[in-house]
């Protein structure tokens, strides 16, 4: 076993070196190696997937090989493709190998097939499937255009969550997202790595209530994924990859429409106390401007919310739940008491607020 | 699609004009025309391969100068990347051009150039910018582009599916959100698509959406690519969505019947059960449960038939493929399903009642009385001066026809039960010999009966001969009238199955009336018949079954 951990702290260095320019002094008999050893590790994964100390102990020591690389188990298996894709994206690579390791790429005719027949055809056809698809909408890009890409980088991104199962941090680091969590949302711009992970956390991203149920027609599709809702070893890690920092949650409570995030306040607990403090936060910064008569920022250079994306939170809150409903009237009408509890417009935001409300409380 | 249009073998110069005037297939019209010709494009790309598999990448430069620009374009547009196997056969190609020791610049600037056609190919960056954030993305969590665009593809399927049947089953709201425009080119666009399984949910709800418009809304070329598809197994689709398409596009159904009948012409089929299973397959029968398309599949076994003169096989198919449909109607849970009257409505209906029992719904011993009683219903029409047109002639024989078990149980009844001959000896001289002119038929019940009575004398003799055989045969003169032969065979036939002795010497007296008539096919298809019938009745005839598969053994392997 140990003679197999030694390998298996390999794969690090091999992805690492595939797409690194140390490839530059491959020929193809190093590429048949390095392609051997993707195929090997294949093999291990299949042996040990249906082990779980095994794989346990091997996805420990995936992980410490390379901490600054987050591998786990779930990464041997996929190993040829990760290394194939990454090969040929690299440009450093000698034409020798280059074409060596194309002709073991596409499965040319007449030569055996490896063990996912054709999937590279499948790929690209896919690819091509996802263009054309795409390209009826007619309209100009709009959001929605984008959900089926946010969904798809979320399903990746709650696939990987789901792998690493409890055991993918090691204990006594169990405060704060595992590494690599935040290694990997920082790829992307924020306001997007924001989208995906409000996208994972809920399943179907646009519209608030359609969270969890699926309607009828389409059940049978949704249930190719679901979300993170009641999973707590998927969820934990966003939330507290949410949480964790201060500015982090505040931004994502500015960037995302409120309808949304009602609704994962309304699905998990843990938000719903902090986005309430944060909505009353921004309303601390209002001011009433009798001249204009309506609410305006007070501090300009500071990124608040304004009077009526504040009044449209607030609204999204109360219809996402009673319980919400119940939460939000409580802290307004304790604010609003604070201030001495005018029923007058243009004296207390919360005594506004609480107006607008009216319909919803 | 244009499959038949003649262009010229390697024609770069045709195919790279095309791939010009498409572009990236931004407009209707040149989108239209790449799905035209994407099957052409397919078997062009791979004789391309075939070609340059045996070139090096200089030899194949220098023969086929314009092979970098063409193979270049198409790895741009989305159609043909998308369509069933080019893509693979335009990624061999560009592999057989890249040299693995360039020797000058041209040959690394190609290299290169195939590296980041194959990159666009696979790699998750945008297929129109190089966005790269999502592919760090993914490759950080570990996965790969082919992870990403699996989830990519269904969810864009999952999502047009969504828009569709909301929009569907918003009642009213036809107008609706989705525009009759949008729903026809989603249509087109998935027309490349179609055997990618990711796709079904997406084509299952294209095939039952019908908007609000009267016209069609889809396009043709997809729906008849959907329909091609379906018939060569390439794609499986649910029933109700099979009928959708037929019942919306009549081209199709007429092309699914005409397969399914060449299809049955052209294999060897060894027993009713074959043919039953093929036919069943093809979904006919019960899409023949809408009146509509029961209705356009009996004219062209009508016109089949014709076409044939009426072969025997062309008789057994209709005959098989009635009862199917008549199982099929039987299992249909529908509260509104139409009466089987329903399908027949221009005929005489207490005939169409008398044939539409079933035989297993009656007492074998009633059988004869019930045919007797068929039998007088159709002299009685047949001989009617006022349906004397050959039009309605025909249209009484195809009903007979239809119903050809109960032909065959006549056959059967006249050697093995104690019947009054004449009205059955009518019925198969009707069905052998619809027309009259001259007094034929009149004339083929004259000789059948004396056959007839020539085969009851020797029925419970054990010890037989052929020539005891031919003398019955030949105690009417005229062997070579061919209605009357068919006739003639077939009481022989059953003589052989039936009597006492008739099976001492079935092989040989089979062996030769095929030998003189040419007549395999059609003794072999009786055979089947009454091997399926007689399976089918659960029949403990041990002696006749046995007979029955040795001789379809030696006739399967002649015919």
């Amino acid at each position: 076993m140990e003679a197999v951990l030694e390998q298996v702290e390999q794969l690090p260095a091999l992805l690492v070196g595939a797409r690194s320019a140390l490839v530059r002094d491959w020929d193809s008999l190093t590429l048949d190696r390095a392609l051997e050893w993707a195929r090997y590790f294949q093999h291990v994964h299949d042996r040990f997937r249906t082990r779980p100390r095994l794989r346990e102990v091997l996805g420990r020591r995936l992980r410490r090989a390379q901490p600054s690389l987050p591998l786990g188990f779930p990464h041997l298996g996929r190993c040829p493709q990760l290394l194939g894709l990454a090969l040929l994206e690299n440009r450093a690579l000698p034409p020798a190998a280059c074409r060596c390791l194309l002709r073991s790429l596409l499965q040319f005719p007449g030569e055996e097939a490896g063990p996912e027949p054709h999937s590279l055809a499948l790929l690209a056809r896919r690819k091509a499937a996802s263009r054309l698809l795409a390209l009826p909408s007619g309209l100009p890009r709009s959001p929605a255009d984008m959900e089926p890409q946010l969904q798809a980088e979320a399903q990746l991104l709650l696939g990987r969550l789901r792998e690493e199962g409890p055991e993918g941090e090691p204990a006594g680091e169990s405060v704060g997202p595992p590494r690599w969590l935040s290694a990997v949302l920082e790829q992307l711009p924020l306001p997007r790595a924001f989208e995906v992970v409000a996208v994972a956390l809920l399943g179907q991203g646009n519209g608030a209530d359609q969270a969890g149920d699926g309607d009828g027609a389409g059940s049978s599709l949704e249930g190719n994924w679901a979300s993170a809702i009641g999973d707590k070893c998927v969820a934990g890690p966003l939330l507290s990859w949410l949480l964790g920092n201060q500015e982090r949650f505040y931004a994502f409570c500015l960037f995302l429409p409120g309808s949304l995030l009602a609704s994962l306040a309304g699905h998990y607990s843990q938000l719903s106390r902090p986005y309430l403090d944060l909505l009353t936060g921004c309303g601390s910064h209002l001011l009433y401007d009798p001249l204009q008569g309506r609410w305006v920022i007070n501090c300009p250079n500071k990124a608040v919310l304004s009077w009526e994306q504040l009044r449209e939170r607030f609204t999204c809150l109360c219809q996402v739940s009673a319980v919400l409903k119940g939460q939000t009237q409580a802290a307004l009408k304790l604010l609003k008491a604070q201030d001495g509890d005018f029923q007058v417009r243009g004296l207390s935001v919360w005594t506004d607020l609480l107006m607008e409300l009216g319909t919803f409380l | 699609m244009a499959e038949d249009t003649p262009v010229p073998k390697l024609n770069f110069e045709y195919w790279l004009d095309k791939a010009i005037e498409w572009g990236q297939a931004t407009t209707l019209e040149s989108q239209k025309d790449v799905c035209l010709h994407l099957p052409q494009l397919q078997k062009f790309l791979h004789e391309i391969y075939e070609t340059l598999k045996h070139m090096d990448s200089i030899g194949a430069i220098q023969q086929f100068p314009l092979i970098g620009q063409l193979l270049g374009r198409l790895c741009w547009n989305p159609f043909v990347i998308g369509y069933d196997e080019s893509q693979k056969t335009l990624m061999w190609c560009l592999c057989c051009l890249y040299s693995s020791e360039p020797q000058n610049p041209v040959e690394l600037k190609a290299n290169s150039w195939i590296q980041s056609l194959l990159c666009h190919l696979l790699s998750s960056s945008k297929w129109e910018s190089n966005e790269a954030e999502t592919s760090t993305f993914i490759s950080t969590l570990g996965y790969t582009s082919a992870d990403y665009y699996c989830h990519l593809v269904k969810n864009m399927v999952f999502s047009l599916v969504t828009e569709f049947r909301g929009n569907q089953f918003n009642g009213l709201n036809i107008q609706g959100r989705v525009s009759a425009s949008r729903v026809n080119t989603v249509s087109l666009f998935c027309l490349p698509l179609i055997t990618l399984p990711d796709l079904a949910p997406l084509l299952e709800t294209l095939l039952h959406y019908h908007g609000g418009a009267s016209k069609e809304i889809l396009s043709t070329e997809f729906l008849e690519a959907v329909n091609e598809a379906f018939l060569k197994k390439k794609i499986s689709l649910p029933e109700t969505a099979v009928f959708s398409l037929w019942l919306r596009h009549l081209p199709s159904l007429e092309k699914a019947t005409v397969y399914l009948l060449d299809q049955l012409v052209s294999i060897q089929l060894n027993s009713l059960e074959e043919v039953a299973c093929v036919i069943k397959d093809s979904l006919l029968p019960q899409a023949a449960n809408h009146p509509a398309i029961f209705r356009i599949v009996s004219e062209i076994f009508k016109n089949a038939l014709m076409e044939t003169d009426g072969a025997p096989e062309v008789m057994t198919i209709l005959q098989v493929f009635t009862q199917l449909f008549l199982q099929a109607h039987q299992n249909e849970n529908k509260p509104h399903k139409f009466s089987l009257k329903a399908y027949f409505p221009y005929h005489h209906q207490p005939l169409v009642t008398a044939l539409l029992r079933r035989p297993f719904e009656l007492p074998a011993t009633h059988w004869s009385a019930h045919l007797k009683h068929i039998s007088d219903m159709l002299k009685a029409l047949v001989e009617d001066t006022n349906v004397s047109s050959a039009a309605d002639l025909f249209e009484i024989w195809f009903l007979v026809v239809c119903f050809g078990e109960w032909l065959d149980i006549a056959a059967e009844q006249l050697l093995k039960a104690a019947v009054e001959p004449d009205a059955l000896l009518w019925l198969l001289a009707f069905y052998y010999c619809p027309q009259n002119e001259n007094q034929q038929r009149t004339q083929t019940v004259v000789e059948a009966k004396a056959v007839y009575n020539h085969l009851m004398l020797l029925f419970n003799r054990i010890v037989l001969s052929v020539k005891d055989l031919e003398a019955a045969v030949h105690s009417i003169t005229d062997t070579e009238r061919c209605c009357n032969q068919h006739l003639i065979t077939h009481l022989l036939t059953n003589f052989l199955l039936f009597s006492s002795g008739g099976h001492t010497i079935a092989q040989e007296f089979i062996y030769h009336i095929t030998e003189t008539t040419d007549s395999s096919k059609e003794v072999c298809s009786l055979l089947i018949r009454t091997a399926y019938r007689i399976n089918h009745n659960g029949e403990k005839n041990t002696r006749t079954v046995k007979l029955l598969n040795e001789l379809l053994k030696k006739l399967t392997l002649k015919v």
